[in-house]
């Protein structure tokens, strides 16, 4: 191999490189972004700033009242507790569900894999709405079993219309988006790192924990954000599952919005939402480039 | 350290045997070299010696010692694998204390042996780098301190130096034999690269097909082949098909294209081909075995002049000469080599 002969990335990414500037090429991505997304999230952050008019969703007064509103009311802190509270949950229970199954499609031969990967990916191809209906018919005081329960002269289960009906829909929901992302890492761990741990006396279970677990992190990280984020902003399954006996600032938002017609309020607890899931994530992420700090960068 | 004995080991995927009824001796201390081209089996026998995989038939012993189930962790093997299978997550001194604080040795023993294997393959000063701020020759000697500093009883090293540049891969070669001769360990070094395997070796086992082809010393295996197929991997080599016309004066009388000639060999009747290396055959007119020829192509290799020169009845033979005199294309030759020097093995493979 003869290396001094190769050319080295960058060169190549230089030959490689259309004659467009860089700036160019994000026009059109740039361009829909701004468009649909900056300029309804600005709105949305004046929007949070003006007041409720008598006969109108909102007056051209500024005023701090919203968040204020927002922020010393112990109801509203319930709410965003028992919402982060419920994605936390939600992400821990992915996380314990998908990682075996991560490993076994990470590790599948021949034909078994591409198979498990369709079986996992198969219900994205219906929406959570589908499958939270598809949920009520298992679960319901007249599903199919507490139907099996009664049968059998065991009374009946409270399995939905509260926290255990919502998180059954919303682990069932982002399930594969953990496990893609960790079978992602793991099949990056070229086997031969395992084989060494084992050949320097280390039991299965401990070359597993050692340098499986580790190596796999990266994936464990990106599935646990991403499911964190999806829940945390789940509207409706909680909805769907939960009724309106397990309120999420997802649906008090939307309430505020549609029903009371208050969209400044709204507003200002979306943006109470927003700013605490990123400091969330802000932690979060710190949190993982100390512990990711052997990837090279 | 221990020998280590295979014995009639069989190992196939599915319906095909990667390994074939393999019986092979390492001697306490040797190194040995499994030699072949890839999809030979000698990477399959190096995992199999390294209890990755389990063979079908036959038993793998260690200084007379069954290991033939034994899982890897508690065969005390040191390994390097070609591409090193460093653990990225730790650093150079974790990886190397990895064996050692999994068999349970108190912190300052493995502190202390850490420190010592570093210095043995120069790197101290490296011990908090992750391995990918290393370069490749840094981390191969990574990936030989973490296999030796559990004290194996048996070293397999596979394809060490693949991935290093030909510079760097002269140097290391000679440090590994100098340090296997230090420790004495049991090696095993898979590579199919048959300049490595005589420089290294103390023997070296030919693989083809998963079968064993031949076990010798590397002069052995160079000058005595046992078979065309080894004569052909291990270096250059002609080859003259012939009847052997009988015995004398201890050589063997072969009939060939290109005459009758006087060879070594362990055939004594029927059809063989004699294998002539390139540097065997010299440039003179009264030799033993005299074959006249046409030079038709030459190319200068700076220590050798390499030949391809036109003999009797259409046979073609490979040169090499010391660049003392130039000879030009179209230039008569009368070339001659010493029955010695030849060797005749079975026509049949």
């Amino acid at each position: 191999m003869a290396r001094a002969a190769e050319l080295t990335g960058p060169e190549v990414r230089r030959l490689n490189r259309l004659s467009l500037p860089p700036a160019l090429l994000l026009v059109p991505a740039g361009l829909f972004l701004v468009v649909f997304f900056l300029v309804p999230y600005l709105n949305m952050v004046r929007m949070s700033f003006l007041t409720k008019a008598p006969g109108a969703a909102f007056s051209h007064v500024l005023t701090v009242e919203n968040y204020l509103r927002v922020l010393q009311d112990a109801f509203y802190w319930r709410v965003i507790a028992r919402t982060f509270w419920l994605a936390g949950l939600t992400t821990l229970l992915t996380l314990v569900l998908g990682y075996p199954l991560a490993y076994t499609i990470a590790r599948a031969a021949g034909p078994r894999r591409p198979l498990l990967l369709m079986l996992l990916l198969a219900p994205l191809l219906v929406g959570a709405v589908v499958r939270s209906y598809g949920w009520m018919i298992w679960l319901g005081r007249m599903g199919l079993i507490n139907q099996a329960l009664r049968a059998l002269g065991w009374g009946e289960a409270e399995l939905m219309y509260n926290t255990l009906g919502i998180l059954i829909g919303l682990v069932h929901v982002y399930l594969p988006f953990m496990v893609l992302a960790i079978a992602s890492s793991l099949e990056q761990i070229p086997a031969d790192v395992e084989l060494a741990a084992r050949s320097l006396g280390a039991s299965p279970w401990r070359a597993f924990w050692r340098v499986t677990w580790p190596l796999s992190l990266p994936g464990v990280f990106s599935g646990a954000m991403l499911v964190f984020v999806l829940a945390l902003s789940a509207y409706v399954i909680p909805i769907l599952l939960g009724g309106n006996n397990v309120l999420v600032m997802p649906m008090l938002i939307v309430q505020m919005l549609l029903d009371a017609f208050h969209w400044p309020l709204g507003s200002a607890m979306a943006m109470v939402l927003f700013g605490l899931a990123s400091l969330v994530l802000w932690l979060y992420v710190k949190a993982m480039n100390r512990a990711l700090r052997w990837i090279p960068r | 350290m221990a020998s280590v004995q295979l014995a009639e080991v069989t190992k196939r995927f599915g319906s095909v045997a990667a390994v074939r009824r393999l019986t092979l001796e390492v001697r306490d201390g040797e190194l040995l070299t499994l030699l072949g081209p890839s999809g030979c089996g000698k990477t399959t026998t190096l995992r199999l010696v390294a209890g990755f995989l389990a063979p079908e038939e036959g038993r793998i012993r260690f200084g007379g010692r069954d290991v033939t189930t034994l899982p890897p962790e508690h065969r005390n093997v040191g390994i390097v694998f070609q591409n090193y299978a460093l653990f990225p997550h730790m650093t150079v001194a974790q990886n190397v204390a990895f064996g050692l604080e999994v068999r349970g040795r108190p912190a300052s023993e493995v502190r202390a042996r850490v420190g010592e294997i570093l210095e043995r393959v120069q790197l101290q000063g490296l011990e908090q780098r992750y391995p990918h701020q290393l370069s490749g020759g840094q981390q191969q000697r990574v990936a030989l301190a973490r296999a030796l500093v559990i004290n194996p009883q048996v070293l397999l090293l596979d394809e060490p130096l693949a991935n290093l540049d030909a510079k760097l891969r002269e140097e290391v070669r000679f440090y590994i034999r100098h340090l296997q001769r230090e420790l004495g360990i049991t090696t095993i070094y898979v590579t199919h690269d048959q300049a490595e395997a005589m420089v290294l070796a103390d023997r070296i086992a030919l693989l083809r097909d998963g079968v064993l082809q031949q076990v010798a010393p590397p002069e052995e295996v160079y000058r005595r082949p046992r078979s065309r197929w080894v004569a052909d991997f291990v270096g250059l080599c002609n080859f003259l098909p012939g009847q052997v016309l009988g015995r004398e004066d201890g050589s063997l009388v072969v009939d060939t294209p290109v005459g009758v000639v006087r060879c070594a060999g362990a055939a004594d009747a029927g059809r063989v081909v004699v294998c002539v290396r390139p540097e065997s055959l010299r440039q003179d007119a009264g030799g033993t075995n005299r074959i006249a020829g046409v030079v038709r192509e030459r190319t200068f290799l700076g220590n050798l002049l390499d030949l391809r020169v036109s003999c009797p009845r259409g046979v073609v033979l490979r040169v090499q000469l010391p660049p003392v005199r130039d000879v030009r294309p179209g230039e008569s030759l009368a070339l001659a080599f010493e029955p010695q020097d030849a060797w005749a093995v079975p026509e049949e493979d």
